[in-house]
Order: structure tokens, then C-alpha cells, then sequence
């Protein structure tokens, strides 16, 4: 076939988007083609981009063993041992106890919005929420060190310290200073209460107003109808909401190098202070990405973080119903 | 007054106070953001570019130029690529386990911690491809952004596409249109404004966003400007201003605050952070004004 048998018109292709061979039935449907094309890229890049964070890393997974790497000790370059236990143990108990801060204070504002609240007040209120979504999180983070640190230095930590003997886990091992598991979680929380409250009020609202009706007229009360129906009904779609705000916890980097201490051994109370799995690679990356085998390390936390955050991509979708 | 009265009364004041918590939360955070940045929130500290300062700090405008580069330029080099494969997957695909597949790739990539992204970035743009890329620079930056808000603008124009009526599709058909026709006529028209909206939410995502640029776009106190030079480590040994160079940007200047606290005056980190809210929450507002136009109209 030459190219004189291509009828190439410009206009034509736009207007009617396909390209006629002349004397053959075969129709070029170019933006299908170009859609299609556009597709295939993102396709490519996310493969690409999944698969060179897992091949940079693999050096370090064949060296120490994933187990070993994954519960190792001891991180250090000029022996080349890298174990990364104590950021996973920093991660998780920072992620955690920022959903106990986070998770019922959204919750409750989001039955507030979604049952109690007019629709005058809803239309105020529920902007201003999604205002905290606004602020960026290096924002929050030099929030958290230049002005809750001193209050947490001098106020609150001091408070909880003398309570200690009460309640476990709120001893105050670094009184000369505010950084800590509770200071990074306190702005955690904050960073990730509008995500959990407009998700879960989403949800509330889906459930459908005779399901209220039908409760009340059982002679429930509204809160006994909160608890037993609409919440219920609702559940997949609060745990979903719950797991994205638990990602976005886990995968903050900027304010939690700059709140959580960053000394790598477990904490020994809520107060104390650790070190994250993106503080570790935030802090280090730049002098060793020219080394291949700390830098393999590295990309090896990145591996283990990435892994978790797409077994709770897949969670989410489970618990938001879409499979 | 009976028992299960007071238990409601008590689980409603939980949800106010709930509420209310939230709220002061929000104007504490900015009440105190705005009050210590006074000292240094000036028009000289805004206009000034830092190289034109003495020593460090003393103005952003470096950062804010900076800042609104890139946050147009990566919307800009993603739109195309998440707007064709919305349409793609919305009008072309057949449903089915490929557009599963897909969409679990597009929330993959949405939920991708930034500072996975940003090493992705300083390895393969600022290290590996440093001839093309110039290494720390507003090309690296520009395209490690736009991989991060990708799936934003996907998603947006996913569900602008969802709420195009059948019927008026139909109907473009039964007219005798093509399918192309039916789409840039009748469909894309249709969600453009859910469409220009997701971009814009995607400027201000890129705006905000701080450990994917600090790893791809260096600092620089300069404000960019355009110039070409001769560059022995470059590609055809030029290196092309300001898109090789590096760029500064205001999330940089208030992370600044942090690694060099004896340095960086409070107030300037404060300012330049209530600067960035400032920003990012005009880009948001905007985004709320189209929706709601979108919707009346």
C-alpha cells in the first residue's frame, strides 16, 4: 500500500475522527487510537514507576533476607547492615495513636453534619472543615514544631508525666524537649480528620431517609437510630474513609521528620520520641542515592511502605464495595 | 426523662463538642499562622526574590514564581494523558476485568506516599537522567508532580463523565453522529466543568506538595529566568534556562524554617507559610465557585 491510497485529510480526521483507506473496508479510528495511546501510557508509567521502586530495592531483600530486613535492628552503612524494625515500630504506633486522636473526633462531627445539624449550619460548617484539607503539610508540620512543641514541652507533657503513675505509657523521657509520638499524632490527626469526616459523612448520607423513618416509628430514639441503623449500614463505607485517613497518616513525610524526634529506637511511651519510615528516607536519600547499596536500602523502606499502602488500596476498595 | 432520652442528649453534645473541636482546631491553627507572620507579612517580603536579599531569607518571590511554574506546567503535561484515559475507560473500554484493573492502578498511584514518588524522581529524573533533565530542575520537578496528580485529574473527569445524561448521547446517535463526534460534541461539553475542576484541584495539589519537590527541584534564591548557556554535562551541551535549571518553591522556603532555624527568622517562615495557605486555598475556592456554577447552570 503507498501513501497516495491514504485519503489524508486533516479536517476530515477531526470532524469525523477516522481515517478511510481507500478500496479497503478498514476504518483508522484515529482519537480512539489517541485515547487508547493515552491509556497505555498511564498504564506504562504506573507499571514502570511500581516496578522500579521494587527493583531498586531488590538488592537489599536478596542481601539481608526480607524477614531480616523487615526485623533487623540494626541500620547501619559502614557495616552494611540494614534492618528497619524500629521505623515500622514508629510508624505503626504513630499511625495508631493518631486514629485514636483522629477517628472519633470525625466520626462524631460527621454524625453532627449528617443527622443534627441544619442544612444553614451544614452549608457553614462543612467549608471550614474542608479548609484543613488547604493547608499544606509542610505547613502543618512547621505549625507543630514552632508552636504546639513549646505548649507540649512546658504544658502538656509535664501534666501527663505527673499522671503517669496512673495511666502507663505517659512518662516523659525527654523533658528538655516537645517533639514526640503525641506531638507528631496530634498534627497528624488534624491533617487527616477532614478526609475521615467527609468520607464518612458521604456514607451516612447515602443511607436511605425511610431506614431513619421506619426506626423512629419503631419508637427508636435518634441516637438509638444513629447507632443501630444508620451506622450500620454505613459501616463499609466509615472503614474505608478510616483506612484512606490511615494512608494518608502513614505516608506523611514533611511534618513527621520535623515532629517525631527522629531517634531510632523503640518508644517507650507516648510521649517519647521515634523514627519514621519516610523520615529515614526524607533525611538520608540525597547523600547515598549515588551508592547502590544504601541506596537500595533505602528504596527498600520506600518497598515495604509502598506494600502496605497497596494492601490497603485493596482494603478500601473491599470495604467501599467496589471490588 | 427517662434512661435511653439522656443517653441521646449525652451522644449529641459529643458530636457538637466533636464538631467543635474541628473548628477551633481550624482557627487556631490559622489565627496563630497569621498573627506570627505579621512582623515579616509585607508587600518588599513578597516581591523581593531572595537572591536580591541580604543572606538568607528576607523575601519569596523566588519561591512564589517558583511555585506557580510548576504547579501550572505539571497540570499542563497531565491533563492529556488523565483525560484521554478517563475517556477511555468511560466510553471505549469494554467494562470488565481491564477496567478494574485499571481503576485499582489509577487509586495505586493516588495513594502512593509523596516521598515514594519523590525518590522515584531524584533516582531516575535528577540522578539517572541528569543529561536531559539538567538533574535538580523545574523538568524533573514538573514531570514527578504531574505523575502525582495524575489520578486526581482521572478520577475527576471519571465521575464528570458519569454524570453526562444517556438519553442526550442517544440522541447525538440517533442524529447520525459518529462516536468521536458524539464525544468532543456532546459528552466532553457536557463535563467540561467537572473536568476543569479536577484540574484545578490538581494545581493546588501540586501547589502544596513538598517531599516530591524538595527531592526533584532543588533550591535556588534566583527567580527563574529564560537564557541559554553551554553545558558540557548536558545533552547537545547546552543547558536550557529555565527549564534545566533549578527552581525554588514556596514549600521549600518553609521547610527552610526547619532545617535551618537559626537562620530563617519565625516570622518569615511563618509568613511565607501563610502565604502558601493563602495560595492553595484561592486554587480550592476557585474549584468550589466552578462546581457550583457547574451545577446551577
Amino acid at each position: 500500500m503507498n501513501n497516495e491510497d491514504i485519503k489524508l485529510d486533516l479536517t476530515e480526521i477531526f470532524s469525523h475522527g477516522s481515517l478511510k483507506i481507500k478500496d479497503k473496508n478498514i476504518k483508522l479510528d484515529i482519537p480512539e487510537l489517541l485515547f487508547l495511546g493515552s491509556c497505555l501510557i498511564t498504564a506504562f508509567v504506573t507499571l514502570f514507576f511500581v516496578g522500579f521502586i521494587f527493583h531498586t530495592a531488590m538488592p537489599v531483600f536478596q542481601k539481608e533476607g526480607l524477614l531480616n530486613f523487615i526485623l533487623g535492628t540494626e541500620w547501619s552503612y559502614e557495616k552494611g547492615v540494614y534492618g528497619i524494625r524500629f521505623f515500622i515500630i514508629g510508624t505503626i504506633l504513630m499511625t495508631l495513636v493518631t486514629l485514636i486522636l483522629a477517628v472519633p473526633v470525625s466520626i462524631f462531627t460527621a454524625i453532627f453534619l449528617s443527622e443534627f445539624a441544619s442544612v444553614k449550619v451544614v452549608s457553614v460548617v462543612r467549608p471550614l472543615i474542608e479548609l484543613l484539607v488547604g493547608i499544606p503539610s509542610v505547613v502543618y508540620g512547621i505549625f507543630g514544631l514552632k508552636v504546639l512543641e513549646d505548649i507540649f514541652q512546658n504544658y502538656l507533657d509535664p501534666f501527663l508525666n505527673s499522671i503517669s503513675s496512673l495511666l502507663p505509657f505517659f512518662q516523659d523521657f525527654s523533658p528538655e524537649r516537645g517533639t514526640g509520638v503525641l506531638l507528631a499524632s496530634t498534627v497528624l490527626a488534624v491533617m487527616i480528620l477532614p478526609t475521615i469526616t467527609s468520607l464518612t459523612e458521604d456514607a451516612m448520607r447515602s443511607v436511605p431517609f425511610e431506614y431513619r423513618e421506619a426506626s423512629f416509628s419503631l419508637g427508636a430514639t435518634k441516637w438509638e437510630t444513629i447507632r443501630k441503623v444508620v451506622l450500620p449500614i454505613s459501616r463499609g463505607g466509615v472503614l474505608s474513609a478510616i483506612i484512606l485517613g490511615t494512608m494518608r497518616a502513614m505516608g506523611e513525610t514533611m511534618a513527621i521528620v520535623m515532629l517525631l524526634g527522629n531517634t531510632a529506637h523503640v518508644p517507650r511511651s507516648v510521649l517519647d520520641t521515634g523514627y519514621a519510615m519516610t523520615s529515614k528516607i526524607l533525611n538520608e536519600i540525597t547523600y547515598y542515592v549515588s551508592m547502590d547499596e544504601p541506596r537500595s536500602a533505602l528504596f527498600g523502606i520506600a518497598a515495604v511502605l509502598f506494600a502496605i499502602e497497596i494492601v490497603f488500596v485493596g482494603l478500601a476498595r473491599v470495604a467501599g464495595g467496589r471490588k | 426523662m427517662n434512661l435511653r432520652y439522656l443517653k441521646g442528649e449525652f451522644f449529641k453534645g459529643i458530636s457538637y463538642l466533636a464538631t467543635l473541636v474541628t473548628i477551633s482546631a481550624l482557627f487556631f491553627i490559622f489565627g496563630k499562622i497569621f498573627i506570627e507572620s505579621l512582623p515579616s507579612l509585607n508587600l518588599s517580603f513578597f516581591l523581593t526574590p531572595e537572591s536580591k536579599a541580604k543572606g538568607f531569607g528576607g523575601g519569596i518571590a523566588n519561591a512564589v514564581v517558583g511555585t506557580i511554574i510548576l504547579s501550572v506546567l505539571s497540570p499542563l503535561l497531565a491533563s492529556p494523558l488523565a483525560v484521554g484515559t478517563a475517556v477511555y475507560l468511560k466510553r471505549y473500554a469494554k467494562e470488565g476485568r481491564i477496567t478494574k484493573t485499571f481503576s485499582f492502578f489509577i487509586d495505586v498511584l493516588s495513594g502512593t506516599p509523596s516521598i515514594v514518588l519523590g525518590i522515584f524522581g531524584l533516582l531516575l529524573l535528577v540522578f539517572y537522567l541528569r543529561p536531559i533533565t539538567g538533574g535538580f530542575s523545574m523538568i524533573s520537578a514538573v514531570i514527578a508532580l504531574a505523575i502525582l496528580i495524575l489520578p486526581v485529574i482521572e478520577k475527576a473527569t471519571e465521575s464528570a463523565i458519569d454524570t453526562v445524561p444517556e438519553e442526550i448521547e442517544q440522541a447525538s446517535y440517533a442524529l447520525g453522529a459518529t462516536k468521536w463526534e458524539t464525544i468532543r460534541l456532546v459528552t466532553l461539553p457536557y463535563a467540561m466543568i467537572g473536568i476543569i475542576s479536577g484540574i484545578v484541584l490538581a494545581i493546588g495539589r501540586a501547589a502544596e506538595e513538598s517531599a516530591v519537590v524538595v527531592l526533584t527541584a532543588g533550591y535556588t534564591q534566583f527567580t527563574p529566568e529564560f537564557k541559554v548557556a553551554a553545558n558540557d554535562n548536558l545533552l547537545f551541551g547546552v543547558k536550557i534556562y529555565p527549564f534545566q535549571d533549578l527552581v525554588a518553591a514556596l514549600p521549600i522556603t518553609v521547610y527552610h524554617g526547619f532545617e535551618f532555624p537559626m537562620l530563617v527568622p519565625q516570622s518569615e517562615s511563618f509568613a511565607s507559610a501563610f502565604i502558601l495557605i493563602l495560595i492553595v486555598m484561592l486554587i480550592n475556592f476557585g474549584t468550589r465557585m466552578l462546581l457550583r456554577r457547574g451545577k446551577i447552570g
